[in-house]
């Protein structure tokens, strides 16, 4: 005879409920079937044992964290331990989720059930909540779940576990849209500075070098002997210095008023400084990289790197997905065009910009590509899931790469797997036990610095005889590692917003 | 091959594929669909001078509109007759003054004006939710605002608008919406179940669920939820028993999804309204194989199907699924 019992989770508390006693849990599955709709047949089999509701809403959403989690929280440890008969044999308890009821077994020692005529109870229980418990009506129900249902996506949306691959998602993203318009915008400042000056457009061909040739020089009748050192400088080629010097005096270009040229150089000043923001957004770029996805950056360089996961979404999927999806990531057109009609699938997607591809003869492209998925498959999962990602792995597959690529054209037999992952796994722990080191130091730091903080204000406290605590003074705490970073970031987007204001 | 899902319902084949049209007909690859600037000129939408297929005597989508058959203008159904349409939009236009009706489904109306539109009584006035346009009708001396429902962005209005039978959602009723993205159309749910009733709206994406979240704080009866729906157990704590699941995830597995959070919240007797996308479950296979073979896997899970209905010329392979789950015994039906 087993005395079953039913955890029943909800906004408001929880609720231990006991069944009436049959033999065989069995036997109950058909009774608890046809009453389930009918209130009073449903208090004739189950009946409130206990309810403990949840002292505020602090509480309730970390209890609702750990049924999400499955884990075991005080306050159903209190209820469970309190109310359920001492006796752990005779008492058999169903839940709703298998994960929090080997929890339990685990913890408590009760035996769990999950399923069958379990779940039809709960729903049984889940339908007449309100009736069962006294005072709870079906409002002040329904209120709870609101309450509760918003804190619990609040939170999920402000401890969002992607923030770091958010910032490299963005950054990529805006990377190549900064390209683009640097691109558009040098072409402008070319046809609009080539009414004046024509002949510098054939002179010079890089975008940077050009706009800041069209701010410097302006008005090319003021060009000189002088200038030419300038010159010299910004083109960094002497001969072309003196043939734009040349070309300044025998020009063809119209002549433009002064106004007309401030405004084109004040154009060209904006896309010079645009262009100076990428060359530091693309720094901030590869520092973000190397913390976040070290392997993957020694193995593909940043930028397909950055690429690959800002396309997968987050490190995380790109971690799950198998290698051939990393091999043709970013060819997705061709590769539903080919499997409907039957064709040849893509070799590569976004892998094809890595350096190994375009090094590797036609017929091995392919090897190559496949290869190569492969190892940024594992590298990713080794950045993903270690405590402490190093760059170590990824420097040790790239040198597999590197060795199979002459390997196709020398025919020179590369190492075996198996060695180069040993030497790598003894690095790669001496590695992460350094840095490890060297953040517990900063932590020891910090920590100094906290204390010694709080200690100077609550000296200050005392001698001007206020009533302010040190406790009060925790709020100034801030978690450790995210302030860096969140400087950072705020730095580069506020960078980015002063230009684009300016630009307007 | 016509799909027969009810075989003894009373209303015949209630099964509406178009299995011996549209893709068995010459129709170019590519034929456009109705465009999203031609919605103002909708409703009922499927009028042939805006549907361009060759209508080839129309062929209507759907039997003799079975029980609910009635004087007033449907949504959809009955208005596929080729050259019936037109005299009746003729005759449509010649109606005076602004107004607003009832639809057939409680909760939803029909704007009648210089374009007709489907609409949902706004319960916060003066508040557009996605940037949708807003109409002011005054009924008896009081100020109503209603908000105009898209059907080329949503699959509940497309359904309506295609003409399903029943779509179960009323006012003060529990529905669970899975994948409610940024709450467009979980705002009209909303808006037809009124302040008594509850939308629980799932979401998994973050960025999605923010909006979510900002739509639900200006509407009490929504409580957002993200949270991956294929982990119902998950948010048990935070849902009741529901009397209605809307499903619209884009999944692979979206059948399993349905089936396991109807287990665990849908109550027996309720209904649910799943939108297939065929894409999306199997890209190489053709989109009637697709939905043949998601209703069998509802089918061995206890959702019964009740009715199937395509969702053209809003949406290219997608079909809308409505059936009930665990039907109560016919005696113990009211």
């Amino acid at each position: 005879m087993v005395l079953l019992h039913v955890l029943f989770e909800h906004a408001v508390g929880y609720a231990l409920l006991a069944l009436k006693e049959v033999e065989e849990i069995s036997l109950l599955l058909p009774q608890v079937e046809e009453c389930v709709l009918n209130l009073g047949k449903f208090h004739n089999i189950v009946r409130l044992v206990a309810f403990c509701p949840f002292a505020s809403s602090q509480v309730a959403l970390e209890n609702a964290n750990a049924v999400s989690e499955g884990v075991v929280h005080e306050d159903l440890r209190l209820l469970l331990e309190t109310h359920l008969p001492s006796k752990k044999k005779k008492v058999l308890l169903g839940v709703g989720d298998p994960k929090i009821g080997a929890a339990i077994q685990e913890e408590l020692g009760y035996n769990c059930q999950t399923g069958g005529v379990i779940a039809e109870i709960l729903r049984g229980v889940r339908l007449h909540f309100h009736n069962l418990v006294k005072g709870l009506t079906d409002v002040s129900a329904c209120k709870a779940q609101l309450g509760l249902g918003h804190s619990y996506s609040r939170a999920k949306v402000k401890f969002n576990v992607n923030r770091v691959d958010n910032m490299i998602i963005q950054s990529i993203s805006l990377l190549d849209q900064l390209d683009k318009d640097i691109n558009t915008f040098s072409m402008r400042v070319r046809e609009w500075y080539g009414y004046h000056f024509p002949e510098l457009v054939k002179i010079i061909n890089d975008n940077a070098t050009y706009c800041r040739l069209a701010q410097f020089i302006g008005n090319r009748r003021e060009l000189n002997e002088e200038k030419l050192e300038k010159l010299e400088e910004l083109t960094m080629d002497g001969a072309k210095a003196k043939a734009i010097l040349d070309a300044s005096r025998s020009s063809m270009g119209m002549d433009i008023s002064a106004i007309d040229l401030i405004n084109i150089e004040s154009f060209s000043s904006r896309v010079v400084s645009l262009s100076e923001y990428r060359q530091s957004l693309h720094t901030y770029l590869r520092s973000k990289m190397s913390q976040v996805a070290p392997s993957l950056s020694a193995l593909i360089g940043e930028a397909v790197g950055a690429r690959l996961i800002a396309h997968a979404g987050s490190l995380t999927n790109l971690a799950k997905y198998p290698a051939s999806t990393v091999q043709i990531l970013g060819a997705e057109k061709a590769l539903f065009r080919a499997l409907k009609t039957r064709g040849n699938t893509p070799k590569y997607g976004l892998i094809f910009h890595s350096t190994f591809i375009g090094r590797a003869a036609a017929k091995n492209k392919g090897r190559i590509s496949r290869y190569l998925a492969n190892k940024c498959s594992i590298a990713s999962r080794i950045d993903c899931f270690s405590e402490v990602p190093t760059s170590v792995f990824g420097e040790k597959l790239r040198e597999q790469v590197e060795e199979r690529l002459s390997f196709y054209e020398t025919g020179e037999i590369p190492r075996k797997n198996l060695d180069v992952m040993k030497e790598a796994m003894v690095q790669a722990e001496e590695a992460a036990a350094e840095i490890t080191r060297k953040l517990e130091k900063q932590e020891k730091k910090r920590l100094k610095k906290e204390k010694k903080r709080l200690a100077a204000i609550a000296a200050l406290a005392s001698s001007e005889n206020s009533s302010s605590t040190p406790e009060e003074c925790e709020c100034f705490r801030v978690p450790s590692g995210t302030w860096h970073g969140s400087y950072l970031v705020t730095s580069m987007v506020g960078s980015f917003c002063k230009l684009f204001s300016g630009l307007r | 091959m016509t799909t027969t899902l009810t075989p003894a319902s009373p209303a015949g084949n209630r099964c509406r594929q178009p299995s011996s049209w549209a893709r068995t007909t010459a129709r170019s690859p590519r034929r456009p669909l109705t465009t999203a600037a031609s919605y103002r000129k909708l409703t009922p939408p499927p009028r042939p001078q805006i549907i361009k297929i060759p209508s080839q005597g129309a062929k209507p989508r759907r039997q003799a509109p079975g029980g609910g058959g009635d004087g007033r203008d449907r949504g959809g159904g009955g208005q596929r007759r080729g050259g019936v349409a037109k005299s009746k939009s003729r005759r449509r236009k010649g109606a005076s003054a602004v107004s607003v009706e009832p639809h057939r489904h409680e909760g939803v109306f029909i704007y009648r004006g210089a374009e007709d539109a489907l609409v949902t009584l706004n319960m916060v006035p003066g508040h557009s939710v996605y940037g949708e346009r807003r109409v002011t009708v005054t009924e008896g001396g009081v100020k109503q605002e209603y908000r105009t429902w898209n059907p080329f962005r949503s699959k509940l209005a497309a359904a309506i608008l295609g003409g399903v039978d029943q779509i179960h959602i009323k006012p003060k009723s529990k529905v669970l919406y899975l994948g409610a993205a940024s709450g467009t159309t979980v705002s009209h749910v909303s808006d037809i179940i009124g302040p008594d009733g509850l939308v629980y709206a799932v979401e998994f994406s973050h960025r999605a669920g923010r909006d979510l979240v900002n739509v639900a704080k200006k509407r009490t009866n929504i409580i957002p939820v993200l949270e991956d729906a294929r982990h119902p157990l998950k948010y048990r704590m935070l849902i009741g028993m529901v009397d209605v699941i809307f499903a619209d995830v884009a999944q692979p597995d979206q059948s399993r999804i349905v089936a396991l959070n109807a287990h665990t919240f849908l109550r027996n007797g309720g209904h649910f309204l799943i939108s297939i996308k065929a894409n999306c479950i199997d890209s190489t296979a053709s989109a009637e194989a697709v939905f043949a073979s998601e209703v069998r896997k509802l089918q061995q899970e206890n959702l019964k199907p009740q009715e199937q209905l395509t969702l053209e010329p809003y949406e290219r392979d997608h079909a809308v699924v409505v059936g009930v789950y665990r039907p109560l015994p016919k005696s113990a039906s009211k």
